[in-house]
C-alpha cells in the first residue's frame, strides 16, 4: 500500500509538471492508501513490541504484576471496542449514501476498514488475555533490545 | 468533578489506562468511547472522526514518504557515505557525529515541515550511525534526535505555520521569514550543549581523516548529500508542493541507490517498503487516536473555558505572553500539535491582538511552544517516535533530553522577550509591523 | 422544559464574519435555545457535517451546495458556473417557488431543512504572473488550482483553463513557487490566505457566486413548536441578511485593496465565458439530472 501511495504521488508531480495534466484520483488513492495502510497495519502487522506505550511502571514491576495489568487492560479494550461496535457498523453502513470523488467507490466500502480492524483488536486482545489467563505466562520484555533493521 | 462526569471519567481511563501499558494509541480510542458511552452520544462518532479526519489529513502523507525515503538510504549505502564524509568533517572533533546530527535537521528543516517525518525518517538514520559500534548510548541517540527534529517546523516550510495563519490571518510569507533566526537559535544552541557534554562525558572522537582523502570521500558522498538540494530546487522552482517532496525524497533515494551506487535491488526495495510500512503504523496510529480525542476536548469546549480564565486577569503583553507560554507548554504535555493550533489558540489570539503583540510574533512564539510539547512527556509524540525508533527505555531517553528541554527553554524565553529576533528578517523584507 | 440545544458546526473561522453571523443568530433566538458553535471544522471536518446532520450528531451547520448534490444530484445545478448573477439573485432565488421546491427535496430527500443560502464572495481568477485575459480560449494552457472533487474540477475545465487539485494549505506555497499558474477564491478568500501576496493579477471572471445554505436537521426542526420554528426562520433571515451585506461591503473594500497592494484587476469578456461555460455544462452528463426548466427559471429572476 505504501509503495501505491509512493507511485500515485511521483504519477502527480510527473504528471502536472510535465504534461499539464489534472491528476485528482492520484491525491484520492494516496488518502485511501495511508488510510487503509494505518489500520490495516495496526490490526495485522505490527506486533506487540512495535507498539508506541509507556513501559516506565510496567517494566518496572514484578511479573505478577505485570499479568495483573495486561489483564486489566485487555478487559477494558475488548469490552469497550464490542459496546461500541454496533455503533460504528450503523455508521459505516450508513456512509453508504457517498462516494468517493474521483475513484467513485462508496465510502462504506472504504471505511470497512475500521470495522475490520476493530474485530481483528477485539480478537488479538482476547487472545492476549488468554494468554495472560494461562498457566505458561511468558511474561513480556519490558522494551525492544535494539534498534529495529 | 465527580467519577459520573463523563469528561473526568474519560481522563482517568486515559491516564490509568496508558500507565498500565496499554498502547496510548488505544488508550485514547478507549477513553474517547467511554465518553461517548457515559454522555449518552452517539458511539459511532469514533469511527466517524478517526475515518475522516484520516481521509481528509492530505498534508500528513509526507510523514509515511519521509519515512520510507529514509528507510531507502538506510538500506544501501547512502547512509555509509553520508556518516564518512560527516567523519572527515567533523569525526576528529569530541562529539563530531553527535554535532553531525544536529547539522542534519537543520538542513532537513529546509525541506521538510514536519518534526515527525525529521524524527522518523531521518532520525532513525542518525541514530543508526551514532549507536553502530556503541559510540553512544541508544538513549542518547534518540534524544539528540529527538530535541534536533524540533527545528524541521520553524524554519520554513512548515505544516503548522500554514495552520496558524488559517486561524490567526498572520501572513504566511512572513510567518516562514520569522522562523528563520529562530531556527538558527535553535541549532546553535543545540550544538553549545553537545559541545558542553561531550567535554562532560568524554564523548567520543573519530580517526581524523587525512585532508587529501576529504575530496574522494565527497565525491563518494555527494548524490547522497544532493538530496537537500534537489528538493529545494524543487520547491522554490514550483515542481512539488511541500507534501510532494516527501515522495520526490524517496524517488531520489530510490534513484540514486539503484542506478548510481547499486546496490539495492527488488529484494531490498521490499524490506524498505515493509520497515517503512510498520513504523507508518505506529506514528499513523497514535496521530488517529489523538484525532478522536480531539472531537471529545472540542464538545467539552475546553477552550472556552481557558478564554474566561484569561479574560478574569488583568494582563500586560509580556505576562500574557509568558503564561501562554506556560499553558502551551502544559496542553502540549498532552496534546497534539495541530490540534492545539486549530482549538485553543483561536482562543488566544483575540487577547493577544488586544493587547498589541505582533501576530508574526505571536505565531513564531506559539510554534515553538507547540514543537517543545513534542518532546515533553507524558503526551510527547516525537519521543514515542525515537523511543519506537531506537529500542531506548524511555526512562533513559527522558533523562537524556532534559539538557536540551533546557536549551530549548531558554531559547523561547528569548524569543518571546525580544521580538526583534522574530521580526527583524521580516522586516528586512518590508514587513511593517 | 429545558433548552433546545443547538450544536452547529462549521468550516469558516471564529474570525469570520460569518462567525459574527452565527453569534448575532444566536442572540436573536432568545431563552429557550442552547446554542453551540463551532468553528474552523474543529468538531466535524470538512465535508462530513451533512451526515452528521442527518446521524443527529449535530443540529445544524454550514453546508456546500456541492455536499449535498453529492446525495442530491439534482443540487449540482446550483453549482454550475454563471447561474447566479449575484448575491440579490442568489437570495431571490431561494425565495422564490423554484427555491422552495428545491429546499423541499432536500428536506424529503436528505431530512435537512435549509434555513437560507450563506453568501461568502464571487470566485473570480487570481493569477501568479500577469497574462492578457478576455476570453475561455486564452485560458488554454493554465494550471489553474480548484478544490477537490469532480464538479469543481469541471467547472475549472468550463472556464477554459486546465484545472488541477491542491490542497486549500498549500495554494500559498505552490504559487509562490509557480507550481500553479493561479487559482479561484472570492476576494475574502484571496485576503485572508494572503494569496495576493504571491499574485500579480486578478481576472474578475465572476463564475461563480459563492454560497453554502444555513441547515437545520429535519428532526430538530420537526421536535419545535411552530412558534419557536417561526423564531429560528426570522433569526436566520435577519443574520443571513446582516453577513451578505458585510460580505457585499468587504468585497467593494478588497478592490481597492488589492489595487494598493500592486496587483492588476482587469475585466474580461462575460458574455464569452459565459455562453462558453453554459454550453459546455448543458453538453456534460450533469445536467441530466437538473430538475426540467430549473436554468431558464433561475435566469429569469
Ligand atoms: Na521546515
Ligand atoms: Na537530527
Amino acid at each position: 500500500m505504501l509503495a501505491v501511495m509512493f507511485f500515485a504521488f511521483i504519477i502527480q508531480v510527473v504528471s502536472r509538471y510535465f504534461f499539464n495534466m489534472p491528476t485528482g484520483w492520484t491525491s484520492e488513492l494516496t488518502v485511501i492508501m495511508w488510510l487503509w495502510l494505518v489500520l490495516w497495519g495496526a490490526a495485522f502487522v505490527v506486533r506487540e513490541d512495535e507498539e508506541i506505550r509507556f513501559d516506565l511502571l510496567y517494566g518496572s514491576v514484578r511479573k505478577g504484576v505485570q499479568r495483573v495489568m495486561v489483564i486489566c487492560t485487555a478487559l477494558v479494550l475488548i469490552a469497550l471496542f464490542l459496546i461500541s461496535l454496533p455503533a460504528s457498523w450503523d455508521y459505516v453502513t450508513f456512509m453508504k449514501i457517498q462516494s468517493s470523488a474521483y475513484l467513485k467507490i462508496r465510502f462504506d466500502w472504504l471505511f470497512s476498514i475500521y470495522i475490520i480492524f476493530a474485530v481483528a483488536v477485539v480478537c488479538r486482545y482476547i487472545w492476549i488475555l488468554a494468554r495472560a489467563l494461562g498457566a505458561r505466562w511468558p511474561g513480556k520484555k519490558p522494551h525492544q533490545t535494539g534498534p529495529q533493521a | 468533578m465527580s467519577l459520573t462526569d463523563p469528561f473526568t471519567a474519560c481522563i482517568l481511563l486515559l491516564v490509568t489506562l496508558a500507565v498500565l501499558g496499554l498502547p496510548v494509541a488505544y488508550s485514547m480510542i478507549l477513553a474517547s468511547i467511554l465518553y461517548l458511552l457515559m454522555a449518552g452520544l452517539d458511539m459511532g462518532t469514533a469511527a466517524e472522526q478517526l475515518l475522516n479526519s484520516m481521509y481528509t489529513s492530505y498534508t500528513m502523507l509526507a510523514v509515511p514518504l519521509f519515512i520510507l525515503a529514509a528507510e531507502l538510504m538506510n538500506s544501501g549505502s547512502m547512509t555509509t557515505r553520508l556518516t564518512n564524509f560527516a567523519n572527515a568533517l567533523v569525526g576528529r572533533f569530541r562529539g563530531g557525529l553527535a554535532q553531525v546530527n544536529v547539522l542534519q535537521s537543520l538542513l532537513f528543516a529546509g525541506m521538510s515541515g514536519s518534526a515527525l517525518a525529521d524524527a522518523g525518517g531521518m532520525g532513525k538514520m542518525m541514530m543508526r550511525m551514532m549507536t553502530q559500534d556503541g559510540k553512544y548510548t541508544p538513549s542518547f541517540a534518540a534524544a539528540l534526535s529527538a530535541v534536533t527534529a524540533v527545528v524541521a517546523p520553524i524554519l520554513p516550510p512548515s505544516i503548522p505555520m500554514v495552520i496558524y495563519a488559517l486561524v490567526s490571518n498572520a501572513s504566511i510569507g512572513y510567518l516562514f521569514l520569522g522562523g528563520i533566526l529562530p531556527g538558527l537559535l535553535i541549532s546553535a544552541s543545540q550544538m553549545l550543549i553537545v559541545w558542553w557534554s561531550a567535554r562532560r562525558n568524554n564523548f567520543p572522537t573519530e580517526e581524523p581523516v587525512p585532508v587529501r582523502e576529504l575530496p574522494r570521500i565527497t565525491l563518494r558522498a555527494l548524490p547522497a548529500l544532493m538530496l537537500p538540494v534537489v528538493l529545494i530546487v524543487g520547491l522554490r522552482g514550483g515542481v512539488m508542493t511541500p507534501t510532494e517532496a516527501a515522495a520526490v525524497a524517496a524517488a531520489y533515494a530510490l534513484f540514486v541507490s539503484v542506478v548510481i551506487y547499486r546496490d539495492v535491488g527488488l529484494r531490498e526495495f521490499y524490506t524498505s517498503l515493509l520497515n517503512a510500512a510498520r513504523t507508518t503504523t505506529s506514528i499513523g496510529m497514535l496521530i488517529a487516536a489523538a484525532l478522536v480525542f480531539n472531537y471529545i476536548v472540542t464538545i467539552e469546549n475546553i477552550p472556552n473555558a481557558i478564554r474566561s480564565l484569561l479574560l478574569s486577569y488583568d494582563l500586560t503583553p509580556l505576562t500574557f505572553l509568558l503564561l501562554v507560554n506556560v499553558l502551551l507548554l502544559l496542553i502540549g504535555a498532552v496534546l497534539e500539535g495541530s490540534t492545539i493550533i486549530l482549538i485553543i489558540v483561536p482562543v488566544l489570539i483575540p487577547t493577544a491582538a488586544a493587547l498589541g503583540i505582533d501576530p508574526i510574533h505571536f505565531g513564531v512564539v506559539v510554534v515553538f511552544n507547540v514543537m517543545i510539547g513534542l518532546v515533553t512527556p507524558p503526551y510527547g509524540l516525537l519521543l514515542f517516535v525515537v523511543k519506537r525508533v531506537s529500542g531506548a527505555s524511555m526512562g533513559a531517553i527522558l533523562r537524556d533530553t532534559v539538557p536540551f528541554l533546557l536549551g530549548l527553554l531558554v531559547a523561547l524565553m528569548l524569543i518571546t522577550l525580544i521580538p526583534d529576533i522574530v521580526l527583524f528578517v521580516p522586516r528586512l523584507f518590508g514587513y511593517s509591523g | 422544559q429545558s433548552n433546545v440545544p443547538l450544536r452547529f458546526s462549521a468550516v469558516f473561522s471564529q474570525q469570520d464574519i460569518r462567525a459574527e453571523m452565527m453569534e448575532r443568530f444566536a442572540a436573536a433566538l432568545g431563552d429557550g435555545f442552547d446554542f453551540q458553535g463551532f468553528y474552523g471544522a474543529t468538531l466535524f471536518r470538512q465535508g462530513t457535517e451533512l451526515v452528521a446532520l442527518q446521524r443527529s450528531n449535530l443540529e445544524m451547520g454550514n453546508i456546500a451546495p456541492q455536499d449535498i448534490s453529492e446525495q442530491l444530484p439534482e443540487w449540482s445545478v446550483l453549482t454550475s458556473a454563471y447561474l447566479f448573477r449575484d448575491a440579490d439573485h442568489l437570495v431571490a432565488f431561494f425565495q422564490s417557488d423554484a427555491g422552495e421546491e428545491m429546499k423541499k427535496m432536500a428536506e424529503d430527500r436528505l431530512g435537512i431543512r435549509v434555513l437560507g443560502p450563506t453568501y461568502f464572495g464571487v470566485r473570480h481568477v487570481g493569477l501568479r504572473n500577469q497574462r492578457d485575459i478576455n476570453t475561455p480560449a486564452d485560458m488554454a494552457g493554465l494550471r489553474l488550482r480548484m478544490p477537490g472533487g469532480d464538479s469543481w474540477q469541471f467547472l475549472g475545465q468550463a472556464l477554459g483553463a486546465n484545472p488541477t487539485p491542491v490542497a486549500y494549505a498549500e495554494v500559498y506555497t505552490a504559487l509562490q513557487t509557480g507550481a500553479i499558474d493561479g487559482q479561484d477564491n472570492p476576494m475574502p478568500n484571496v485576503q485572508n490566505m494572503k494569496f495576493y501576496e504571491v499574485m500579480s493579477q486578478i481576472v474578475k471572471t465572476s463564475h461563480l457566486v459563492g454560497f453554502d445554505v444555513l441547515t437545520i436537521s429535519k428532526s430538530t426542526w420537526d421536535k419545535l413548536t411552530p412558534e419557536q420554528q417561526a423564531q429560528v426562520q426570522a433569526a436566520a433571515d435577519e443574520a443571513i441578511a446582516w453577513s451578505n451585506a458585510q460580505h457585499l461591503q468587504n468585497e467593494a473594500d478588497l478592490i481597492a485593496f488589492f489595487e494598493e497592494q500592486g496587483l492588476t484587476i482587469t475585466e474580461p469578456d462575460l458574455a464569452a465565458f459565459r455562453t462558453y461555460a453554459q454550453q459546455l455544462y448543458q453538453s456534460s452528463g450533469a445536467a441530466a439530472r437538473w430538475p426540467d426548466g430549473i436554468v431558464e427559471r433561475i435566469n429569469g429572476l
